[in-house]
């Protein structure tokens, strides 16, 4: 008896000592996105340290994008070797960043929701599970074939048929002005928008379904009971159900939307140092600006260029992060009656 | 098994019509089933239920548990129509109208036939809001009287203090009873002829179970309760007529007391003795 329990106890020790070592494992790795993360700013943040200094707050208020002379001999401003007459102004970048990823959420949100409640409401399981696959694949296409499309075959054939249709059916008040005038020859704002939308249907609409799945039968139930109309419990019922993740669904579709790269780079038109007047127009972003200038900022020899990038890629960060924050706050303030799935996203 | 069903409805009314503790006119029903046989694809679930209740009336529905008490309970108002594989034959009259007739609009038998469901299923929203949901989906009262018609049903189901202070926080906080009870004055506010009761109490404490039964005795006869329910005493304590049902028939049908005391079958015998189920 004694023997059999100093056997159990001993198997207990040694089980505790593995569990030990999993702890520390498993609290590691549950420090290393956030640590990461830290580690990437930090390093950001001392690369970009001399633009910085240079562009001072006119990088977030200026509109001119000159890298400056790299042909005659550089110069010392505040500590910092330049080129003559450099100046970045990055205004237009992150106000293309942020118009296109708006654009994008705008239009993919909705879609994205009516595709999900089509998904998981109305198609038969197999049509619904094959539509679901196609989604998946959709999200898994990478970027540089949406943007090859965008610029050889959607963006001419919106500026042909549908640009200037717009321009003339919108009202010519206050917001809308934005998209009239010059239709352009369909590398812009919207054509990006467009493209980008197309990019974060697949994530939003596939999470939503996700989502939909969660909402309890007995409680649609129970609206159809009420006399609801399909509608009416989608919208009474199911949405406000996963409001919460629907929010987060949504944050994370701005977050590929921002960050997005190729596609945008190639659709844009990648104007640098001008706000477009209006929506068809070329414009940029911080990240595709990043990857387009990139080249020519490695011959700037004082290396302000580059680091002007940095500087840029700090500010995205920057972007991305508020905006998750305030994605946080929001949910917060919209689960305030606690519900009952979709905490916390 | 047909024949078995008729004779067991004849006997019903006849015992209806002289039942001493039930005054109730035999020939005023509001819903009547007629050679009623569900199933969901080939699995017949229950087969040819005739079966009447008379307006105002209390009828409990009891059997062993996959009896097709819950499934024809769903039937009635049609909850069934889009389950997947859901078969029948047979008719559901309302006021003397099959439910599934083109002059009906399934909204509106909805509305009239309400429904209450095991578990508490409030909406993702305010517990005032939950109140009016289907005042507002029929679009039955001013905007001005939401508000009214919110306090009104819940001091109806006796809520109205509990959560006088937070008639715009989550439903999801109260209890469990206090929820069903908020479900209850949520079916009562759209005004239905006949609720349908599917095991209301069977997730409740006994205090709340109290308070869910005194508000369907005060609701009859205003209101033509129908209910399933698993607890035997429940159904003796409230119900006027009580319908036996067994293996997918309707074994037995006819006033509660004398389902209970001198049942004329032994199947409903040995049920209601607690010899099976």
């Amino acid at each position: 008896m004694n023997h059999s329990i100093a056997v159990r106890e001993r198997s207990r020790a040694t089980l505790l000592k593995r569990f030990f070592s999993i702890k520390a494992v498993s609290r590691i790795a549950a420090f290393l996105p956030p640590a990461a993360l830290v580690f990437a700013t930090a390093i950001l943040f001392a690369e970009a340290l001399p633009a910085i200094k240079y562009n001072g707050l006119g990088f977030l208020t200026h509109t001119q994008w000159r890298p400056g002379n790299f042909y005659v001999n550089p110069v010392t401003t505040n500590g910092v070797t330049h080129p003559v007459g450099a100046l970045y102004g990055a205004l237009p970048l992150i106000l293309g960043t942020l118009e296109s990823s708006v654009l994008a959420l705008v239009i993919a949100v909705p879609v994205s929701i009516g595709a999900a409640l089509i998904i998981v409401e109305k198609l038969p399981d197999h049509l619904s599970q094959t539509v679901g696959l196609f989604l998946e694949v959709l999200a898994g296409i990478p970027s540089v074939i949406f943007g090859l499309w965008g610029t050889l075959t959607l963006g001419p054939m919106l500026a042909r048929d549908v640009f200037p249709l717009i321009s003339q059916i919108v009202p010519n008040i206050a917001f809308f002005k934005f998209f009239k005038g010059n239709t352009g020859h369909g590398e812009g704002l919207l054509t990006s928008g467009i493209v980008l939308a197309i990019m974060v249907i697949p994530i939003i609409a596939s999470t939503s379904r996700d989502l939909l799945r969660q909402v309890p039968r007995l409680t649609k139930e129970g609206g159809a009971a009420l006399g609801f109309t399909d509608w009416e419990t989608n919208r009474w019922i199911s949405l406000p159900w996963i409001r919460t993740g629907l929010i987060g669904a949504s944050v994370l579709g701005l977050a590929r939307a921002l960050g997005e790269t190729m596609a945008v780079a190639m659709t844009s038109g990648a104007v640098l140092g001008a706000n477009p007047s209006n929506a068809f127009l070329p414009m940029t972003t911080i990240a595709a600006t990043i990857v387009s200038q990139l080249d020519s900022a490695l011959t700037d020899a004082t290396g302000l260029a580059t680091r002007t990038l940095a500087e840029g890629a700090l500010l995205l960060t920057l972007i991305a992060l508020a905006t998750n924050i305030a994605a946080r706050l929001l949910v917060r303030r919209v689960s305030s009656t606690a519900l009952p799935v979709g905490r916390g996203i | 098994m047909i024949q078995q069903g008729e004779h067991v409805n004849v006997q019903s009314f006849d015992a209806l019509a002289s039942g001493s503790d039930n005054h109730l006119e035999p020939t005023d029903l509001i819903v009547s089933t007629k050679e009623l046989s569900l199933g969901f694809g080939q699995k017949t679930v229950i087969a040819d239920i005739d079966l009447s209740f008379p307006r105002g009336s209390i009828t409990a529905l009891i059997g062993p548990s996959g009896s097709g008490k819950t499934t024809f309970l769903r039937t009635l108002n049609r909850m069934n129509d889009n389950v997947k594989g859901f078969t029948r034959t047979g008719d559901v009259l309302f006021n003397s109208e099959s439910i599934w007739s083109p002059n009906i609009d399934l909204l509106a038998l909805r509305r009239r036939v309400g429904m209450l469901f095991q578990r508490a299923n409030p909406f993702p929203m305010s517990i005032e809001q939950n109140v009016i949901a289907g005042v507002k989906a029929h679009n039955i009262a001013k905007k001005s009287q939401l508000k009214q018609i919110a306090k009104m049903r819940l001091e109806e189901v006796g809520l109205w203090q509990a959560v006088e202070t937070r008639l715009h926080d989550s439903p999801f906080r109260l209890s469990g009873g206090q929820q069903q009870l908020l479900c209850l004055a949520r079916a009562l506010a759209i005004g239905p002829d006949v609720l349908l009761l599917d095991e209301p109490t069977s997730a409740l404490d006994p205090t709340s179970i109290e308070a869910v039964e005194n508000l369907i005795l005060s609701l009859s006869p205003a209101i033509t309760f129908i209910v399933v329910t698993h607890n035997l005493a429940q159904a003796r304590r409230i119900s006027h007529n009580t319908a036996f049902f067994f293996e997918g028939q309707l074994t037995e049908y006819g006033p509660t007391k004398h389902i209970f005391e001198d049942p004329s079958r032994p199947e409903t015998q040995r049920y209601v003795s607690g010899r099976m189920g």
